[in-house]
């Protein structure tokens, strides 16, 4: 029995005018799991933070359930469902000191003081901030107010954690270090947490699961390296990391091993390289990560390079292959040489890294 | 795996149903909100709703036949009376026209002045423009009758005009236009000040950047951001200029103009079916400019002025453009400032146009006649300010940040107080509460009562309700037979009595307020034994603190005898909050259930009690008809506080467990707290200068001095009306001092948003 689960959620929204209907968010069904992370990912406008202040209770759902530890609770307000949410731009109130914004869920549940104080610096100190409850939120770096967000959240000992794009507002070292921050404190924790970014390294740091969202629906459901490994569709293929998608025909199948022709060669992949069984005949798309490309001086595929960018760590290059094109990511330190554009060069699969999608 | 039972489907008209039930449910879970609500639509449908209804009911009724009568609109097409009929008409559109555009061109160029020159005194000009706006409104109609009248220091001593017939002279149209373009400007240079100061710098400096002149940045970027405010402005001008009365009768002449025909017609030929009948006539228009600016111009604007100003506006250095724009502003301010220094001086010099010398008089003729509409106004002013900024402050809250069907009606009707004219509401309020209105009564006790039913007792809602009305119709049967004292005191004990029960039974806070309302009934019977004392002290001092003592016995009168209906109306409020089932209470089912009975009996007896609502002649009705002249503006100001506020820090506090109430109290209150006090000043400021409104509210124990003083005009007294004006600004400028030396910190955290309030009616 899953600890939250979201059954059939829609949530229709009328437009301005009051002629047309958005829908925001379609058909989510999601089944969570006590202490585990998800995060919901996807582009903006694609119905993650809708579908996070549903569970909150800011949003009722046009139709479908939200099941917290086998009740439904759609009618609970949300001042009453046990959940702590951290917000996007930390909500913290300017007129207390830091100590009284953490205290305040205590405060509301007339606990003694004793018993506030206590829980308060406990917090506090889990994330890093003892010494600065006499503070003002205004006197705080945007690293400390979120921590204080956090830190307000957790104190309340929630059944459920909410966090929408918590770490947006902050620098780009911040984020790395506030993530892995984050990460430990919910284990040690083990909260049910459920995260919404559109930053895709968060989701793969962050989480146990990820949810690809796209418009309103989910897109697949799925552990990090799966997600990236074996996208359930073209959107989460690009979505996640680089792709190259090239077209591709079904020639035909012998018990475990499919022919599959691309670039006018003919490939032989095993079931497991198949998103789903496919007929033969039929087109597809074949899924080759950038890093899963090996360029030889000779061999069967060639291409022209187009555009080489030495990075450092690796070399990136795009190449011509009549009108294709190939992005190639070259992280080998070893590696023999750098190609010039206009270099005539001749590539391979890695094995076992390729997978093939429908259209 | 748990299946729920199917919820409703996708269907569009089943989500609208869903989206309304689910209002509702939001608002009976609620009782905080629910209440606020129907205590903003109370008071907007009880004092806003009611008397428009009935001016454009009356307008097409004879009063003493009954019968509908069409005669007032006949009159416009009758061969007799039309060409006098459009003429008013006439001279009412083209005064309204001409003082829009000189308004709004006086402002714009003050606007520009101020904000975008380097001016020396620029605080002090600032202020000055602001000075018409804390005065009476017919006062700059005194200044130019003293300097440019018949015997004006201008036009009769230095310059020796005489005047004879065809002598053009300050009466007439051009004279109203033009003290209402010196009284109106300052609202359109706050309009156009605060746009001009939330514009994007970016916008004119990247104009220069591509080779523009200063006059071109000018003329084709900053002018075409500010049509929106320009048209706004002209359109408030001239709403502003049709409602004006004071200056139309102080100036008018031989030219009659609408405002100062409805007002002939109620209080010169007590018709008030002509009044009615004009005041349609006068709707009409401003009702088309108010819809046209909220809803056309408002929308188009690409200045959001709620923001907080933008740094770093370009200055204009250009001398070509420099000189002028501060000729026409010296000269503007040369003139307030002469305008209102002949006030001064009118009112401390023994006769104007004669003898100048310094003299007293006219003060101590003014505290001593006066002395009554003094106190009185100030005391029902600042009575009238915490209502309307309380009101304001209920209403912006929930037209910013909740949702439900009728926000957009309550929204507008709220700002109808204002936009209307007021001489027209003026005539409504007599027409609406000379007689109890019972329908509004009865229909707002129904709701009410049903509403209270219901939260405290949801299963047993019909059969309270039906225990009560009888409770209720026995004490009215009864009540006529008992003493006052006894029947009122009766049901403040029995409230007390219950107040110690449920406080016993359940918990603290219900309790203290329902027995909160019952010591305030004992309070409102003892309340003359104990102030009878003060006025016979006074009355055997005599003189000066005789009138003194006397007052403040009637103000502390006003303050505990508020009519019983509108106790009644608050004990059903405070029914819902506190005999609402709450946890951890021990009250028994039945006793519950009779202490709900009960109280809904008792609030029945009190609003039923006496005349329900028959408010002319009271101080209330002043009150309320203040409060809904300046509601608009302190909705105004607790919306610009809101929407500073990011709705997260509110979710926040709900999320980690507080009600709408708590969250309210501890997160939102003190947050907008500046922008309250900023809305007190202005609230109480337009109660001090209405006369529109509560001219025909007036009486002789509660006289305001606004009508006060237009009639010491209309008696010749020149120099007392100086006086009185001069005591008048006095007073608005002692509260704007007192306040703002009590909350400075605050006043300057809100910065920009204040001016704002002022502007825009």
């Amino acid at each position: 029995m899953s600890y939250l689960v979201l059954e059939g959620i829609e949530k229709r929204f009328a437009a301005r005018d009051g002629s047309s209907e958005v829908v925001a968010v379609q058909n989510v069904n999601l089944q969570i799991e006590q202490g585990e992370l998800i995060t919901l990912l996807g582009p903006s406008g694609c119905g993650k933070t809708t579908t996070l202040r549903i569970v909150a209770g800011f949003e009722f759902p046009t139709s479908g359930d939200v099941i917290l530890a086998g009740r439904r609770i759609n009618e609970q307000p949300p001042n009453q469902r046990e959940m702590a949410m951290v917000f996007q731009s930390y909500a913290l109130f300017p007129h207390l000191s830091v100590f009284e914004n953490v205290a305040y869920g205590l405060r509301l549940r007339a606990l003694p003081e004793i018993q506030v104080r206590k829980r308060v610096l406990a917090a506090l100190e889990l994330v890093g901030l003892e010494g600065l409850e006499q503070r003002s939120p205004q006197q705080l770096s945007g690293g400390q107010q979120q921590r204080v967000a956090l830190a307000r959240a957790l104190v309340l000992e929630p059944k459920v954690l909410l966090m929408d794009e918590p770490l947006s507002n902050l620098d780009a070292k911040l984020r790395e270090q506030m993530r892995t921050e984050i990460r430990r404190i919910q284990q040690t924790l083990g909260i049910t947490t459920l995260y919404v970014t559109h930053d895709q390294a968060e989701a793969m740091t962050l989480a146990d699961r990820i949810v690809i969202m796209n418009q309103g629906r989910i897109e697949q459901v799925d552990r990090p390296i799966q997600i990236y490994q074996r996208p359930a569709s073209a959107f989460v293929a690009d979505f996640i990391g680089r792709s190259n998608l090239l077209p591709a025909r079904i020639l035909g199948r012998e018990g475990d091993r499919w022919q599959v022709q691309v670039l006018d060669q003919s490939l032989c992949l095993p079931t497991s390289a198949l998103a789903k069984p496919f007929q033969p005949g039929e087109t597809a798309q074949l899924l080759i990560r950038p890093e899963a490309v090996r360029l030889h001086p000779q061999g069967s595929l060639r291409g022209r390079v187009q555009r080489a960018v030495y990075l450092g760590p690796v070399v990136e290059y795009e190449l011509a292959l009549g009108p294709q094109s190939l992005t190639v990511v070259d992280t080998d330190p070893l590696r023999p040489q750098i190609y010039r554009p206009d270099a005539e060069v001749c590539f391979d699969f890695l094995p076992n890294c390729l997978y093939l999608l429908p259209t | 795996m748990a299946q729920g039972v199917a919820s409703s489907s996708a269907a569009p008209v089943l989500l609208w149903q869903e989206r309304w039930g689910r209002a509702a449910a939001v608002f009976l879970r609620d009782p905080t909100l629910g209440l606020g609500l129907l205590g903003s639509l109370l008071f907007v449908v009880l004092f806003v709703v009611t008397p428009l209804v009935q001016v454009i009911a009356q307008a097409f009724f004879d009063p003493r036949s009954g019968d509908p009568s069409l005669e007032y609109f006949r009159r416009y097409f009758d061969p007799v009376y039309r060409g006098y009929q459009w003429q008013v008409v006439g001279n009412t559109l083209v005064m309204g026209t001409c003082t829009a555009a000189a308004g709004t061109a006086l402002g714009l160029v003050f606007a520009l002045t101020l904000s975008r020159c380097r001016v020396p005194g620029q605080r002090l000009l600032h202020y000055l423009c602001l000075l018409p706006t804390i005065s009476p409104p017919f006062a700059v109609a005194i200044a130019a009758i003293l300097l440019f009248g018949r015997s004006g220091l201008v036009t009769h001593q230095w310059l020796g005009i005489q005047f004879g017939p065809g002598v053009n002279d300050i009466y007439g149209l051009d004279g109203i236009i033009f003290v209402q373009t010196i009284t109106f400007f300052p609202v359109a240079y706050l309009i156009l000040r605060a746009m001009l100061e939330r514009m994007d710098p970016a916008m004119e400096e990247a104009a220069l950047n591509m080779g523009a002149s200063r006059w071109q940045v000018l003329r084709t970027v900053t002018l075409p951001l500010l049509i929106p405010g320009i048209a706004g402005s002209v359109l408030l001008l001239f709403v502003e200029s049709l409602a004006d009365l004071g200056n139309p009768l102080l100036l008018g002449g031989n030219a009659v103009v609408l405002s100062s025909e409805i007002f002939l017609a109620v209080n010169g030929q007590y018709d008030q079916q002509r009044g009615a009948a004009f005041s349609l006539v006068l709707l009409l228009p401003s009702l088309v400019v108010f819809l046209l600016q909220r809803y056309w111009v408002s929308q188009r604007s690409y200045i959001s002025v709620t923001g907080k100003p933008s740094a770093g506006q370009m200055t204009i250095a250009e001398p070509w453009i420099r000189w002028p724009l501060l000729l026409v502003t010296g000269l503007g301010s040369l003139l307030i400032l002469a305008l209102y220094g002949s006030i001064l001086v009118g009112s401390i010099t023994r006769l104007w146009g004669i003898d100048y010398t310094l003299d007293w008089q006219h003060y101590r003729v003014a505290l001593s006649r006066g002395l009554n509409p003094i106190l009185a106004t100030t005391f029902l002013a600042a009575v009238a300010t915490p209502l309307a900024v309380l009101m304001g402050l209920l209403t912006a809250y929930l037209v910013v940040r909740k949702a439900f069907w009728g926000k957009q009606a309550l929204d507008f009707a709220s700002n109808l107080g204002a936009a209307v004219p007021g001489t027209i509401l003026g005539i409504g309020y007599i027409l609406a509460f000379i007689q109890p209105p019972l329908p509004v009564v009865i229909g707002a006790t129904a709701i009410l009562a049903g509403y209270a039913a219901w939260s405290a007792a949801p299963r047993w809602g019909w059969q309270l309700l039906v225990l009560g009305s009888l409770l209720g119709g026995f004490l009215r049967w009864v009540g006529p037979s008992l003493s006052y004292e006894l029947y009122v005191g009766g049901s403040g004990a029995i409230l007390i009595a219950m107040g110690g029960l449920v406080g016993w039974q359940s918990r603290a806070w219900p309790g203290w307020t329902l027995a909160a309302v019952g010591i305030y009934l004992e309070l409102g019977v003892i309340e003359p034994y104990l102030t009878g004392p003060i006025g016979v002290w006074g009355r055997a001092l005599g003189g000066e603190p005789a009138k003194l003592l006397t007052s403040l016995q009637v103000m502390i009168g006003v303050i505990f005898q508020l009519p019983l209906t509108l106790v009644g109306f608050g004990l059903l409020g405070v029914l819902a909050l506190a005999l609402r089932p709450l946890p951890g209470s021990r009250l028994a089912g039945r006793l519950h259930l009779g202490l709900v009975a009960v109280a809904l009996g008792l609030a029945f007896g009190l609003i039923f009690a006496g005349d329900p609502l028959a408010l002319v002649g009271t101080p209330y009705i002043v009150i309320a008809a203040y409060a809904v002249r300046s509601l608009p503006t302190s909705v105004r100001a607790g919306m610009a506080a809101l929407q500073q506020i990011d709705p997260s820090i509110e979710e926040a506090s709900i999320n980690l467990g507080a009600d709408t109430q708590t969250t309210f109290r501890r997160v939102t209150l003190p947050l907008i707290l500046p922008a309250l006090l900023a809305g007190s000043i202005f609230a109480f400021a337009r109660h001090m200068t209405s006369l529109s409104a509560i001219i025909f509210l007036t009486t002789p124990r509660w006289p305001i001095l606004t009508a006060w003083i237009l009639s010491e005009v209309e008696q010749g007294g020149m120099s007392t009306a100086a006086a009185y004006s001069v005591i008048l600004i006095a007073i608005v400028f002692g509260a704007i001092l007192l306040l703002m030396a009590g909350a400075r910190r605050q006043v300057r955290q809100m910065g920009g948003a204040l001016d704002l309030m002022i502007g825009g009616g």
